[in-house]
């Protein structure tokens, strides 16, 4: 019996433990799968680019040949355009199968089906803005047989080939986390992929920002900080004047609630995730405000000098587009090479058939965002409040465009959610509290981009590799700056922007019921913010207001798009040297130099002085002003005062907004931009600074800011310690942190101090969750044809087992460029400097 | 008592399991060396041979070139566990799938020919 007690016992445990490793159980993953020497994670370690490997692509044309430099770069070698982007997807494939799988299911809305529950919210919103279908539609359009689909095809063809010559135990280290394999790639997961981009660099509404600050500080206050131009104008397109030009106009101090706003606000309740998303959420958690202060922080940088204003009569280009940190990169960088087609390097997104930023024999461009408003909403009204079938328009009840059910699936297939999403003429209508709200948007409306790429390869002049992109290129809207060996240097912010009618302003939700209140045009490409070889010498880009109104009021963005300080910061250094070289644009790009704070400080330390003056001064304040006036006011890695700056600025903003955080609630329900901070520091007693709360005191601005320096010394203090023990130093404090794609800790790259913040052209959204910056910088010397120097944050690998993974990132966080090989044949890259070969067949 | 050449042989087809056997490796393993070494040792022949295997195919990926160590540490730390807790369980997990499925085989069998 004993024996059979124990036969049947250990057959339990061997099932349990076989059933536990092959399958998994709850949260854990199958652990064999993970675990195993032979087909675990262990395989991935050993898994890293073999010096020589062939393998065939099925559609192939001819053979290409591959050679990886000593930076992994690929370099493609093909005898006809498809084979080469055959090719691409392979490669691509090859470092970064699970990336391009996550990023099309986040534009496609399918996450769920990878990750579970948890990614449901993510893809609730994704389908209700219509993203799924928009790239269906695309798809559905495009000619079977024409460029763009072969491209697509071509693009799949490269993946699936990888993909399918994988076996389990060499599948991506995610997949074997989630017990999954990788899926089939079909040309309309680059569509997907697009559309993705298109949320994270045009999803901005600021119509919810508006009205609620009129629900709560009257009409005139809440458009005087959400609905004007920046108060500083420092245009992409230059302005006839050598300096910034400043309109710190007084502001409006806040009023009476607006009625009619406050009843909207209420009817619209806490619904509003289904179209403005998760981060506006009135009850978003700290966490999510946090992701939406990271997501203001998108940004880039670019820059552009004439022969002229070099040191070698040169033309100069550089760029750095600042995106979410992750790992690995949102980029990749490889160099095609056709024979009589086209010989283009630089970065492509995994998952794109194509180049987004790089260069030719002839050119090289980059690319900011340009933040303009191409997204607007509409109040419907409809025939039944639950379940519509019809709309009105013009008096008539019309039937909807389109409604799709949307079925939400978890890992297993099962389904976990169902959706309806109806669409009128105008795109996606949602409920939202008691209202139905329609939407539309550029980025749904887009498509021929790719092609526009393609076209522009074969450009040979700056202009006319703007001209050709702006003929395909619709969303999301771009600020691209180009240069050539000629000597010219040109810039146009492109994409289509839309004419609104009445005020033209695309700020509020307008009424739906009649096609007076729809878009009535797009902006003429003549009519984009653009330059050619500019008087100045030279141009520059990092998100700031495109167009001075003062030359063109055509409606583009709001303040609140928009960012003013490195626009200032990048035109100063420019225009302060006038013989400029690669190096030192290679050095501005980590310029740890603030205008922001250069503009802040001093009120900081004015308030702190006056408030001491008054006999009202503290210890805390008294150390604080003392850290501050002795901060240079330059964001390196060592200074110890930029975090004080940086709460002090924080607990600024929370004092003096306090209008802005209903009664009742924790958070405020919209944060004007940082510039009209500005506008309010030259107005000391701007009804503004007083606080609500304290009904029996008015406060000033001196009040307000030394109240906030000190309370941010205190928090300090409390957080990191006395700095006189533990200085709280920056590169410390608010370091760079590249994370995993999946949030996987073990997979992120250590804490990385670099120089530079908020504000400062190698910005950081400093605090322990940094995870933005600088995604890729390239500094281009147009000789006979581009010298580029480049590097990302990462590496081009996206195992995390590679030795490939991360070598990147010392050399970005130094500030350092690689240079970047271009050969034009296989024989001008010498065996030294290749790691690997792959011939790809048929 | 199974002597020293039946471990030996266990000990090789645990290798051969687990290398080309999958996630099913170390059972397959398991119910072969259950059907082998029939009633009382099975279960410590099973989990020996699996775990000691493990380790050999383990000793093989950091020959070529896996550094061990600090890999089974970045795995941990998605778990919120030390770096040898991965190695031990990487160990352990087909010791208990072997060696139990081996004593639950060999135990029945050693039953229904208890002449053996």
């Amino acid at each position: 019996m004993a024996r059979i007690a124990f036969a049947v016992t250990s057959l339990a445990i061997g099932l349990g433990a076989t059933w536990i490793g092959a399958r998994g159980a709850g949260p854990l993953p199958p652990l064999s799968a993970v675990l195993s020497p032979a087909v675990g994670l262990w395989v991935n370690a050993m898994d890293d680019l073999p010096q020589e490997a062939i393998d065939r692509i099925p559609a192939l044309g001819g053979q290409v040949d591959v050679r990886y430099d000593r930076r992994s770069v690929p370099h493609i070698f093909a005898t006809n355009e498809l084979d080469a982007i055959r090719a691409l997807g392979y490669v691509v494939a090859r470092d970064r199968l699970f990336q391009i799988e996550l990023q099309a299911r986040a534009g496609e809305g399918t996450l769920t089906e990878l990750v579970g529950n948890v990614a449901l919210p993510a893809d609730q919103e994704t389908r209700r803005l219509g993203m799924p279908r928009s790239a269906e539609r695309t798809l559905a359009s495009l000619d079977s047989t024409g460029e763009t689909m072969q491209f697509l095809r071509a693009y799949a063809d490269g993946i699936n080939a990888y993909r399918t010559s994988l076996s389990p135990a060499r599948y991506p280290v995610e997949y074997k986390l989630l017990n999954k394999a990788p899926r089939a790639w079909l040309p309309v997961h680059s569509l997907h992929l697009f559309n993705r981009m298109g949320y994270t660099l045009a999803h901005a509404p600021v119509e919810l920002d508006l009205l609620r600050a009129r629900a709560l500080v009257g009409d005139s206050a809440a458009r005087a900080i959400f609905d004007t131009d920046s108060p500083v104008q420092e245009p992409i397109q230059p302005a006839p004047r050598n300096m910034p030009r400043e309109a710190l106009t007084a502001l409006p101090a806040p009023g009476a609630p607006d009625a009619a706003a406050a009843k909207l606000v209420t009817a619209l309740g806490n619904g509003t995730r289904a179209l403005f998303g998760w981060s506006r959420e009135p009850g978003a958690t700290s966490d999510e405000r946090t992701a939406l202060a990271q997501e203001r922080a998108f940004a880039s940088n670019n820059w552009a000098v004439s022969p002229s204003r070099s040191a070698s009569g040169k033309a100069l280009l550089a760029g750095d587009p600042h995106l979410e940190l992750t790992l690995p990169s949102i980029w990749y960088e490889v160099h095609m090479v056709v024979p009589g087609a086209f010989d283009v390097g630089g970065v492509t997104i995994p998952g794109l058939p194509g180049v987004v930023i790089g260069y030719t024999r002839a050119l090289a461009w980059s690319f900011t965002n340009t933040g303009a408003d191409v997204m607007d909403f509409w109040r419907e009204t409809v025939d039944d409040a639950k379940h519509p079938t019809r709309y009105q328009l013009d008096g008539e009840d019309i039937a909807f465009a389109d409604t799709r059910v949307e079925t939400y699936r978890g890992p297993r297939g099962d389904v976990i959610a169902v959706d309806t999403v109806y669409y009128t003429h105008r795109g996606p209508m949602q409920r939202v509290g008691t209202e139905w709200l329609s939407m539309r948007w550029t980025v749904l409306e887009a498509g021929t981009e790719l092609m526009g790429f393609r076209a522009a390869l074969h450009a040979q002049t700056a202009t006319a590799f703007l001209d050709t992109i702006a003929a395909y290129y619709q969303a999301p809207a771009q600020n691209m700056i180009v240069g050539d060996t000629s000597g010219t240097i040109a810039i146009r912010s492109t994409g289509r922007f839309p004419i609104r009618a009445d005020s033209g302003r695309g700020t509020e939700i307008r009424e739906g019921n009649t096609r007076r209140n729809d878009w009535i045009g797009f902006r003429s490409v003549d009519r984009y913010p653009q330059s050619v070889n500019p008087a100045q010498g030279y141009l520059a880009s990092a998100n700031q207001e495109p167009i001075d109104p003062q030359y063109d009021p055509l409606y583009l963005g709001v303040d609140g798009h928009y960012e003013i300080w490195r626009a200032l910061q990048i035109n100063r250094l420019l225009r302060a040297d006038s013989s400029m070289t690669a190096d030192k644009m290679r050095r501005f790009h980590t310029n740890p130099g603030s205008v922001r704070a250069d503009l802040l400080v001093p009120a900081f330390l004015h308030a702190a002085e006056a408030r001491r003056a008054r006999g009202d001064g503290t210890p805390s304040l008294e150390a604080a002003e003392t850290l501050l006036s002795q901060w240079d006011r330059r964001y390196t890695r060592d200074n110890t005062a930029s975090r004080l700056f940086e709460t002090a600025l924080s607990s600024t903003t929370a004092l003096l907004y306090d209008e802005l955080t209903p009664a009742g609630a924790q958070q405020r329900v919209a944060t004007p931009s940082e510039s009209r901070l500005l506008q309010l520091i030259a107005d000391s007693g701007n009804g503004w600074w007083d606080d609500q709360r304290t009904p029996n005191a008015r406060e000033d601005r001196d009040r307000v800011l030394s109240t906030a320096l000190a309370t941010a010394y205190d928090s300090l203090v409390t957080q990191y310690g006395d700095p006189a023990k533990t200085p709280w130093v920056w590169g410390t404090v608010s370091p760079a942190r590249p994370t995993h794609l999946l949030k996987l800790e073990g997979f992120a790259a250590p804490p990385t101090p670099i120089d530079g913040g908020r504000g400062t052209l190698n910005p950081s959204v400093a605090s322990r969750r940094a995870n933005f910056g600088a995604s890729w910088r390239m500094v281009v010397e147009f000789g006979t044809e581009p010298v580029i120097r480049a590097t990302y944050p990462g590496g081009q690998s996206g195992n995390p087992a590679s030795p490939r993974y991360l070598d990147r990132l010392p050399m970005w966080a130094s500030g350092a460029l690689d240079s970047v090989r271009t050969p034009r044949t296989l024989a001008d890259l010498p065996a030294s400097d290749v790691r690997a070969a792959l011939t790809l067949t048929r | 008592m199974p002597s020293g050449a039946v471990f030996i042989v266990a000990l090789l087809v645990q290798v051969a399991a687990q290398a080309f056997g999958g996630v099913w490796g170390a059972a397959i393993g398991g119910v072969v060396i259950g059907l082998a070494v029939r009633g009382k040792g099975a279960f410590r022949v099973g989990f020996f041979a699996a775990i000691v295997a493990a380790a050999l195919l383990l000793g093989a990926t950091a020959m070529r070139g896996v550094p061990v160590w600090h890999w089974a540490g970045l795995i941990a730390t998605n778990f919120t566990l030390p770096a040898w807790a991965i190695v031990v369980m990487t160990l352990l997990l087909p010791a208990l799938q072997s060696g139990g499925i081996a004593g639950g085989v060999g135990g029945l069998i050693a039953r229904a020919s208890p002449k053996r």
